[in-house]
């Protein structure tokens, strides 16, 4: 895998590269949120946890429209704003259907690595829709991806 | 009555809907964030997941009687999900390669699976293991574009 160079000046954190740590932030906390969802459908059903989890949601609206300094920033902000919207209310949908699959056992062992495949549905409709070409490595990937979702079912 | 060999599971079928809903969203945020920042679109995204559940609120029986634990669960489930995308975000704009970052990142399931396993004491077969070490593969493959990115969404 071809790794970036780092620039000389670029931001640290921790002692690691800014980028670096940042990743791996956000592998420890939707690694987290995986498993908080598990433990809470042991408790609540589909639709309170999808309200409970956009209660969530509030102090992280809050904050960025505080401190973001682009949120102005952008062209043709009406479409932007509308897949934005757009992609809320799919992934909401998403949310229902994956809290729904934990609250009627569905392991988050299992349920999470499977959902996190949604990358095969994605690249497969880029390459219809906004003619994206599909690299060969990613071509590898989606034969493994439902290779992975036929063991997972087992 | 003849029974069918291997029924596909509930869960397994729930699933896959969120994966095709989340999949899509990776397009349409795409679409979004060639358009505007990263911010205005996390901020609209959320304000849709607040319609949802404003609409929910009103059309549907919600159990709003439960333990304060589990509502801190799963509220903070809600905030860990949204600073994942959020830290993404800033990732790719601290000067991380695409490629690099979202790999990385696609090993999220590793944390899940680990607390699971440990502490959940759940219990995979010699094949699910399998397949969970396929999928992270699978997963980190799907995200190597063939050119650079610039964009992340929500899981």
């Amino acid at each position: 895998m071809p790794i970036e160079q780092e620039q000389p000046s670029a931001k640290r954190l921790a002692g690691l590269p800014a980028w670096l740590a940042y990743s791996l932030l956000t592998i420890l906390v939707w690694g987290a949120w995986g498993a908080l969802s598990k433990v809470a459908s042991a408790n609540v059903d589909t639709n309170t946890n999808q309200i409970f989890f956009t209660v969530g949601l509030l102090p992280l609206i809050v904050a960025v429209l505080l401190k973001s300094k682009t949120l102005r920033a952008g062209q043709n902000r009406r479409a932007g704003i509308g897949w934005a919207f757009l992609t809320g209310i799919l992934g909401g949908t998403g949310n229902l259907a994956f809290f729904q699959s934990l609250v009627i056992g569905g392991k988050a062992a299992i349920v999470i690595p499977a959902t996190g495949l949604f990358p095969l549905v994605t690249v497969l409709l880029a390459a219809v829709f906004l003619h994206e070409r599909l690299g060969n490595l990613q071509k590898v990937g989606v034969v493994l991806a439902l290779a992975a979702i036929y063991l997972l079912s087992a | 009555m003849e029974t069918i060999p291997h029924p596909i599971p509930a869960w397994l079928i729930f699933t896959v809907i969120a994966l095709v809903f989340w999949g899509v969203t990776g397009v349409t945020q795409k679409l979004s964030t060639n358009r505007i920042s990263s911010a205005l679109s996390f901020l609209w995204f959320a304000y849709a997941m607040v319609a949802i559940s404003i609409v929910l609120a009103l059309t549907v029986s919600i159990h709003w009687q439960t333990k304060p634990m589990t509502f801190l669960i799963a509220a903070a489930g809600g905030t860990l999900n949204g600073l994942g995308a959020l830290t993404s975000f800033v990732a790719l704009e601290s000067g991380g390669k695409a490629s690099v970052v979202i790999s990385l990142i696609s090993l999220f399931p590793l944390v899940t699976v680990a607390f699971a396993v440990i502490v959940l004491q759940e219990r995979l077969t010699l094949t699910q293991t399998f397949g969970v070490v396929l999928a992270i593969l699978a997963a980190i493959l799907l995200s190597m574009e063939p050119k650079p990115a610039t964009e992340m969404h929500v899981p």
